[in-house]
């Protein structure tokens, strides 16, 4: 499948990202002739271990996630990014999940986007909200080149269209800036060929990007 | 294939069956064994290790099963949940054990993954055998096969038979809460020509 790149939004220190921001990078996409597709969504879940004793809990992963994508329906996607494990699984998973009682979903993020079409490129402007609030927590825009699906051959292309995009939203003079750190799929055992499981690899990763840049901001 | 599928039962026959018979909520499965008389058969090779996980840390004790098929060339996994039996009015009313059982395929971390949330090692068992697919009231799947200890863990090739001489055969078809007493009875119907 194509190659897609993740950047994350880092708001100024001192500053909070808000709607403004998203409607000035939605803009920005636009200033590039980008075209309105459709809407995309994706949600991840935080797992916690079901003990009866909480002071065990050193023992079970502490970033247990599990990622659904409204593009695939009936896959699921587990992550445990300490050990870098990524499965991917029928979305049926879940139901074992829910029988094994083993863990529950604690909190939950919604990843809703706006798809927009550019020639060769598709972009994903996308709000990370909580599930059932509509607070904003963070922004991410998503990158997909679709005439190629080898991750090494696609490098040069990407870094100059990410070149690009970065410049187009420093004219906006915005208080912050994208953020592009490419998780090393091989430590998860993937490949060069791009695939849903290296999507939701990065998913990962960015979610942590903002939980950190949050922390550090507070 | 038909003559090879009897021929095939009748040296079953010729030696002690175990039979499973089970059937689950949501998805179902049900084994039965017996003359084929259906057009269409397609066989299959089975080669599968079934790995059987529990995680015995929390409020309530879990078992999972890892299922890795290595008939193909690239070996593929599935995790699989089989629950408690049906009890009550409706199970009374059926004649075969009435389970729920859920299954996803997964990629091939599913060993790893399960390990890290904390599950442990119970057994693994190796099934080597044939399995066919037909209809007959219900899309069914008689699976013969051999069960196979493994001495070492994963050694597939140092397997011996848990009991020398007995095949497992099983009858499985899928159903759901609002069809499974018809597949029942298509079961019941297809086990009546099972020899004894």
């Amino acid at each position: 499948m194509p190659i897609r790149c993740i950047l994350h939004w880092q708001p100024n220190q001192g500053t909070v990202v808000n709607s403004q921001v998203l409607n000035e990078i939605s803009q920005c996409v636009e200033t590039l002739n980008g075209v309105k597709e459709g809407r995309c969504k994706a949600s991840l879940t935080f797992y916690r271990p079901n003990l009866r004793d909480q002071s065990v809990t050193i023992d079970f992963p502490r970033d247990f996630l599990g990622i659904s994508m409204l593009e695939l329906p009936n896959k699921y996607f587990f992550i445990i990014r300490g050990q870098k494990i990524v499965l991917e699984a029928d979305s049926s998973i879940l139901l074992i999940m829910e029988k094994l009682q083993s863990y529950k979903s604690k909190v939950a993020l919604n990843f809703e986007g706006v798809l927009y079409k550019l020639g060769d490129f598709q972009i994903r402007v996308i709000k990370v909200v909580p599930n059932q609030a509509e607070s904003l927590r963070g922004i991410m825009v998503e990158i997909e080149y679709l005439p190629i699906s080898s991750i090494e051959k696609s490098k040069q292309i990407m870094e100059e269209f990410i070149d690009i995009w970065k410049e187009i939203v420093a004219k906006k003079s915005l208080a912050g800036q994208f953020m592009h750190a490419e998780p090393n799929y091989a430590e998860y055992g993937l490949g060069d060929n791009y695939t849903s499981q290296h999507t939701a690899v990065q998913y990962a990763a960015a979610l942590a990007q903002l939980i950190q840049s949050a922390q550090v901001r507070n | 294939m038909l003559e090879e599928l009897s021929h095939v039962l009748n040296c079953v026959d010729n030696t002690c069956i175990s039979c499973v018979m089970q059937l689950s909520v949501a998805d179902m499965e049900c084994v039965v064994q017996g003359i084929i008389e259906t057009q269409y058969i397609i066989l299959t090779f089975l080669q599968l290790i079934m790995i059987i996980w529990t995680f015995s840390i929390g409020t309530v004790a879990s078992e999972v099963r890892l299922l890795c098929d290595l008939e193909q060339s690239e070996p593929s996994w599935s995790v699989r949940h089989v629950g408690g039996a049906m009890r009550g009015a409706g199970a009374e009313q059926v004649s075969v054990l009435v389970r729920s059982m859920v299954e996803s395929k997964t990629s091939k971390n599913a060993l790893r993954l399960f390990y890290a949330l904390g599950y442990k090692f119970d057994h693994e068992l190796l099934r080597v055998g044939f399995s066919f697919n037909f209809y007959r009231g219900a899309q069914i799947t008689v699976t013969v096969a051999s069960i196979n200890k493994m001495l070492k863990l994963h050694a597939t090739d140092e397997a011996v038979p848990v009991t020398l001489g007995i095949q497992m055969v099983e009858v499985i078809a899928p159903a759901t809460s609002e069809n499974y007493t018809e597949v029942a009875t298509a079961m019941s119907s297809f086990c009546e020509y099972l020899a004894p």
